[in-house]
């Protein structure tokens, strides 16, 4: 057996360990295969009034539904080269433009005022590499638009905002939606409990300061979406490791007949389309990989 | 008779909407009397307040068809499409379709924002206006 993946935090990465993971990205994007990830993600984001069964968002699978969006496209890399991994990026300390996740041998950086458009680095579209296709809007170019300084001012979270989600001692809580008032869950994903209320936090947050391709539907169109996802998965990694004894996904069980979430969310017991993976096998990642 | 249903049924798929402002005005007032007509047909036409004039999301909330940044943006609730009461809402953009998501509690988000909501449908289409820019959106999607 191939010897255990490991994640390193993308800052620990050598020059030539960042070429090899954007070559392997590219070629992905050449074969096709990039651009079915961008589909599945875009299918699979369901909102939570829409009275449907959703998955990977707002729900208590957002986690496990991730681990394992990351890991398929992890295997993608590494049938391209079996030494690239997905790095991951720790938002709470590499926080301005000028970070080396931003330089021109890594994702490039942000877009220019006008059109937001990505102009530097390998994901540029005049690079000839980088085409969007499956997005909502008719751009063929990445697009990133860093703090939202002409809409609304954005910064990413900071660690207090992630340590208040790490302090939560259970995984989720009814009504197992973005209106979760307790639990690790809604508090990582970063949906406010308050109904109407105009606030984000942690993960939800970093796709608004990305921005760009980012803030909607195509976010996988832009790279970063998997060191940010590496990151949130670090996060419940660290988390379980900080509560041992607590149940690590809820609910156990299906939500019964009559109450409103009975259908609608995956239980402990139950399996995550579109893979039909048992959400018992994604609990633990310490036989598939590690982080560093 | 329920005033977006007409409107609904008319919403324009294509590229050219089918509705003008005044035969719209002459819809909602013909199907609905008084007041309610009258704010409904006031948010429509002036587009002046995001919010619906009942509660966030409300079922009631006013068509809309105006002209935001450039942009004619149309929208209409779903006749019988509520869940917990919020209908899902069918929206063009320079008539090409914005897809709308409903969040539990009433509010609305969109294709190009999937990171938040908006108290309206209509507030959650004017931001995806200010968003793409001078950008078309697919066709397809």
């Amino acid at each position: 057996m191939a010897a255990k993946t490991v994640r390193q935090n993308q800052r620990t990465l050598t020059k030539a360990q960042k070429r090899r993971f954007v070559d392997a990205v590219l070629t992905l994007k050449r074969q096709g295969r990039y651009d079915e990830f961008v589909r599945t993600h875009i299918e699979f984001y369901l909102g939570d009034g829409e009275g449907r069964t959703r998955v990977a968002h707002m729900a208590p699978s957002f986690l496990p539904w991730h681990r394992k969006f990351l890991l398929e496209f992890e295997r993608a890399l590494q049938r391209v080269d079996p030494g690239v991994s997905v790095p991951y990026w720790d938002w709470t300390v590499d926080r301005t433009p000028a970070v080396s996740l931003w330089a021109n041998d890594f994702l490039g950086g942000n877009g220019r005022r006008s059109d937001h458009q990505v102009t530097t680095g390998p994901f540029a579209r005049r690079h000839g590499h980088w085409d969007i296709t499956e997005s909502v809007t008719d751009g063929d170019f990445l697009m990133r638009d860093f703090g939202r300084p002409d809409h609304d001012p954005t910064g990413l979270p900071s660690k207090a905002e992630l340590a208040e989600a790490m302090r939560e001692t259970v995984y989720d809580t009814d009504p197992w939606n973005s209106l979760s008032p307790g639990g690790f869950r809604n508090k990582l994903e970063g949906w406010s409990a308050e109904r109407g209320a105009r606030v984000w936090y942690n993960h939800n947050r970093v796709h608004r300061w990305v921005s760009g391709h980012m803030l909607g539907a195509g976010s996988v169109n832009d790279p970063v979406f998997w060191l940010h996802h590496a990151f949130v998965d670090l996060c419940w990694s660290r988390w379980r490791a900080h509560h041992p004894k607590a149940e690590p996904y809820l609910p156990l069980r299906e939500p019964p007949i009559g109450d409103p979430q009975h259908d609608k969310v995956v239980p402990a017991n139950d399996t995550l389309p579109p893979w039909d993976t048992p959400v018992h096998d994604l609990l633990d990642h310490g036989d598939l990989y590690r982080y560093a | 008779m329920n005033p977006n249903a007409s409107v609904t049924g008319a919403a324009p798929g294509g590229a050219r909407p089918l509705l003008t402002r005044r035969t719209l005005a002459l819809l909602l007032l013909g199907g609905a009397a008084g007041t309610t007509a009258t704010f409904a047909l006031r948010t429509a036409v002036t587009g002046s307040e995001g919010r619906a004039p009942t509660a966030a999301g409300g079922a009631a909330a006013a068509a809309f068809d105006e002209t935001y940044l450039g942009r004619r943006i149309v929208g209409a609730a779903v006749p019988g499409s509520e869940v917990d009461g919020t209908p899902a809402w069918r929206v063009t953009v320079d008539g090409r379709r914005l897809h709308l998501m409903r969040r539990a509690d009433g509010t609305y988000m969109s294709m190009v924002d999937h990171y938040a909501t908006y108290p309206t449908a209509l507030a959650a289409t004017r931001a995806a206006v200010e968003e793409i820019g001078h950008q078309a959106l697919r066709a397809r999607i």
